[in-house]
């Protein structure tokens, strides 16, 4: 069984704001170790940042102490990022996109993130298994 | 998070420096939204932003908004291509007035 391992890194944070940024630095370092262009991070960091807001800010239902876990898997040309919670269940593909040809007085304050995320990413895709969301999202890095 | 905050040609200016996320977004919010209660114009100026989510991309929107209230005119200046990206998709391009540099941002503001 002699396989070529894909590089993979895995993290952990708590349900807790400031924990993005060590996670985007996380990332950041692994792109780059893995030949993985500025844009394929940006793309990536700013997609978990807008998910991972969400979660934070709305998702828990008490106040108490929660695990978020992510993992970047690097592939078949494509960045794959899973991200696993206990948060209440939200599918972020069933959210509609605003309306972004209002003008200034009409444009929500929020609902922004989601369509970002879309942007952002080539694919994503919801499950709720047992009390966990699990989002899988790819990002094709075209090699 | 660090924001710089200057007055040139009696244009207030601030230019936040390296994110402006969910994280740091309320401290660009406090600085920016008083400026609209002056009657100097107000440039934001991403020369030494690398990044903005959704979150400042609020801050901006209600910067916005302000400035349409009060006629304290607003622009932006220097952003990076990621920084402009993010305004692209979000359709936030065209609800603000976006100079390519401080300077031509100042020689516009400083005739409004």
């Amino acid at each position: 069984m002699s396989r070529l391992e894909s590089p993979v890194l895995h993290l952990t944070i708590r349900n807790d704001l400031p924990e993005i940024g060590r996670l985007a630095a996380a990332v950041e370092a692994f792109c780059a170790t893995h030949g993985l262009g500025d844009g394929i991070a940006h793309s990536v960091n700013l997609a978990l940042d807008e998910l991972l807001t969400n979660t934070i800010s709305y998702g828990y239902e008490d106040s108490g102490n929660h695990l978020i876990e992510m993992t970047l898997t690097v592939g078949d040309g494509r960045v794959t990022v899973l991200l696993r919670d206990d948060a209440r269940a939200f599918d972020p593909t069933q959210v509609a996109d605003p309306d972004l040809d209002a003008e200034l007085d009409d444009r929500p304050i929020g609902g922004l993130g989601v369509h970002i995320v879309r942007a952002m990413m080539d694919g994503m895709t919801y499950r709720r298994v047992g009390e966990h969301n699990e989002l899988t999202l790819t990002k094709l890095t075209g090699s | 998070m660090e924001i710089t905050r200057e007055t040139i040609s009696g244009v207030a200016v601030l230019s936040p420096v390296g994110r402006v996320d969910s994280n740091s977004a309320r401290e660009v919010e406090e600085a920016l939204l008083p400026l609209f209660d002056g009657t100097a114009p107000v440039l934001v100026d991403f020369e030494a932003l690398n990044y903005i989510s959704s979150a400042g991309l609020r801050v901006l929107l209600l910067a916005a908004r302000r400035s349409k209230a009060t006629g304290v005119p607003l622009a932006l200046s220097g952003m990076s291509k990621a920084v402009d990206e993010v305004f692209k998709i979000s359709g936030f391009a065209k609800l603000f007035h976006i100079h390519a540099n401080r300077a031509a941002a100042l020689a516009t503001l400083g005739k409004a």
